[in-house]
């Protein structure tokens, strides 16, 4: 059934142009990318910041959506964690941080303890938050999330303990790191560009580790079938939980990465409607690809600004993404990665799985169950009886 | 012969109803199992309450764990901890991760099995012992050559056999099939008997077995036991059950075809 069997010279060409996009050759591209934009102009190089801290809050909300096969419709609440984390430390304790340090270099320093309250505290919000939830499934797991997604807003909101400002949010100063003479803004556009940059690919190579690992192979047997999943003795509910908590804690990371760019950790940011940018990115891109959330965010954020190009049209650029994404949820269940990929079988008349971009297995059962139905002429079945024939 | 599964008056109410009334059985390791008995016997539910999917109203389970010899109360378990203990289980609505390939269905049940689950540090596919672990099993199973097809286009009769592989994947010491010929056709069935005549011989799992085809049936079994009305109505050789007059009683004055 290889592409091996074909012989002629022009599938073989098709798939020597498909074979030279190596992961290697992608990574090498993608990396010349990213440095290229920092030469691009400033509120280019914010957008991509914003499109790359979208995409880190895509992938997290994913590993628990795509990967495990649970809707929340609450990580805004570790989004906003994450934010008011940082947010908190910088004001409250940053003072106290450059007395220690001294002045030259503690934003940064408080820039990296605050990174770490946040994903502390988001971890200690999600195992709670997650041990409850997981044990509800479909809808009833979506309505959990959200409701302790709009409890997170409403106490953010009331704030009872004094620490988080009320509907105003917490305003966040980034400072300037002094290192004998040069002096390097943090919240400066580019500089922060790198920073989001390092994280955001540091925090995407743990998951893709993640979702590559057992521990992944194992969320995608939840996902597909979670009572197969206990029958062969897997704890279904635990192993959702412990997926929960590290979902959030990425989504986290996205957190602590939005307060720096946005300049203020606000309770919006909880808000079911930050959550649901999560949702439809990773509609729109593609849930069960891994790369599917950064193509969805590309699109949600970079059509909006095409669309806030033209004044008449901004107030309505809402109806634009419900139409595309009515679009995506009829015509492309796979997303535009699903898309894509088909696109790109079709240009190269091919089928083989050597894509660069680390696509999972995962089928549209739609379009298959027409195809497994009709088993007659599957290759498969004729060779498995030939084997077993042989073996009595 | 050993017990390797064992129910102690094992009963189940569902308010008035009782679907099983009182079962008491010994399942020993020698012997291919049948349970067999018309619709709404109960043996689905019986299936349900041996494998934790179902907490009896009353009685007891014991199952051999691991290599011990004396059996362990699995009364109260929860259905992976069942699996654990050593009971495995196919469905009759096939049910296995269609999303996957073959070989990553079976890698699921060899990391439970391995009790990897939480690594997310490895690789999946980087340990070499569990690989050519995976490899043997889809070689028992005959699955080799769809080793890397995606599961949900396969065939009907080859996604029952990989409902077997998983089962299997986690060396059970009871291997309970639910309907293994369910939806397939002839040359199918005579397949997938073989395949369990080959699997019981070179396996040490114990097969237990419930079925509607009776030629499968008293093909596989070296022992019946017949539910009706959640009860044990009869149980003993093929020979004797189908000549019993009870049975057939049964399965003709019930709703059954």
């Amino acid at each position: 059934m290889s592409a091996t069997d074909t012989s002629s010279r022009v599938s073989r060409f098709r798939s020597a142009v498909a074979e030279g996009w190596t992961r290697e050759r992608f990574g090498v591209l993608g990396a010349l990318a990213l440095i290229l934009i920092t030469f691009a102009p400033p509120f280019q190089v914010y957008l991509f910041t914003d499109f790359l801290v979208v995409s880190l809050f895509a992938l997290g909300f994913n590993l628990l959506y795509g990967y495990t096969g649970l809707l929340s419709f609450g990580h805004g609440l570790f989004y906003a964690g994450g934010a008011y984390g940082i947010a908190i430390v910088l004001r409250d304790l940053g003072p106290m941080i450059a007395d220690i340090v001294g002045t030259g270099i503690s934003p940064l320093v408080t820039f990296m303890i605050g990174g770490v309250v946040g994903l502390v505290l988001v971890i200690i919000v999600a195992v709670p938050v997650g041990w409850l939830s997981v044990r509800l499934q479909e809808i009833y797991f979506a309505l959990i999330t959200l409701a302790f997604g709009m409890l997170g807003y409403s106490l953010i909101i009331q704030d009872p303990a004094g620490l988080t400002n009320g509907t105003d949010g917490v305003i966040v100063l980034l400072g300037t790191v002094d290192l004998g003479g040069t002096s390097l803004r943090i919240g400066g556009r580019r500089i922060y560009y790198v920073i989001s940059t390092i994280t955001v690919v540091a925090a995407t190579y743990g998951v893709w580790r993640i979702v590559n690992s057992p521990f992944g192979t194992i969320c995608k047997a939840i996902r597909e079938s979670p009572d197969r999943a206990a029958a062969l003795g897997i704890d279904a509910s635990h192993h959702r939980w412990m997926t929960f908590i590290i979902s959030a804690a990425v989504v986290g990371i996205a957190g602590v990465l939005r307060a720096g760019l946005a300049s203020v950790a606000s309770p919006g940011l909880t808000h079911w409607s930050t959550s649901a940018i999560a949702v439809i990115a990773t509609v729109i891109g593609g849930a069960t690809y891994f790369y599917g959330p950064f193509v969805g965010a590309f699109i949600f954020l970079y059509i909006r600004w095409a669309i806030s190009r033209f004044p008449a049209l901004e107030a309505y650029w809402e109806l634009f993404f419900g139409a595309l994404l009515i679009a995506v949820v009829l015509f492309f269940k796979q997303g535009a990665v699903g898309g894509l990929l088909l696109l790109r079988d079709r240009v190269l008349g091919n089928n083989d799985d050597s894509d660069p971009g680390g696509r999972e297995n995962t089928v549209d059962p739609g379009e298959q169950a027409s195809a497994a139905s009709d088993h007659e002429d599957e290759p498969g079945n004729d060779n498995m009886a030939t084997d077993r024939g042989d073996d009595t | 012969m050993t017990t390797v599964l064992k129910t102690d008056d094992l009963r189940k109410q569902f308010g008035e109803l009782t679907a099983v009334d009182n079962v008491s059985i010994e399942i020993d390791d020698d012997k291919i199992t049948s349970i067999i008995g018309p619709n709404g016997a109960g043996k689905t539910t019986f299936y349900n309450l041996l494998t934790g999917v179902l907490q009896p109203t009353g009685g007891s389970i014991w199952l051999r764990s691991g290599d011990q010899n004396e059996l362990t109360d699995v009364t109260d378990a929860e259905p992976h901890e069942v699996a654990q203990a050593g009971l495995s289980r196919s469905y009759q609505i096939t049910n296995i991760f269609e999303g996957l390939t073959v070989r990553e269905n079976v890698r699921v049940a060899r990391i439970s099995h391995e009790g990897t689950r939480l690594d997310f540090r490895s690789r999946a596919t980087g340990d070499e012992s569990v690989e050519a672990d995976i490899e043997e099993i889809l070689e028992l199973t005959g699955l080799t050559d769809i080793a890397d097809t995606p599961c949900d286009t396969l065939s009907h009769g080859e996604k029952r056999t990989v409902e077997i592989a998983l089962a299997l994947a986690i060396e059970p010491n009871v291997f309970l099939m639910d309907e293994p010929t369910a939806g397939m056709n002839p040359t199918e069935v005579t397949e997938i008997v073989s395949l369990i005549r080959e699997l019981d011989a070179d396996l040490d799992a114990t097969f237990v077995v419930t079925e509607h085809n009776m030629d499968v049936v008293t093909d596989i079994s070296d022992r019946i036991v017949v539910l009706a009305e959640g009860a044990i109505l009869a149980d003993g050789t093929p020979q004797d059950v189908l000549a019993d007059e009870r049975v057939t009683e049964a399965y003709l004055g019930s709703d059954s075809v």
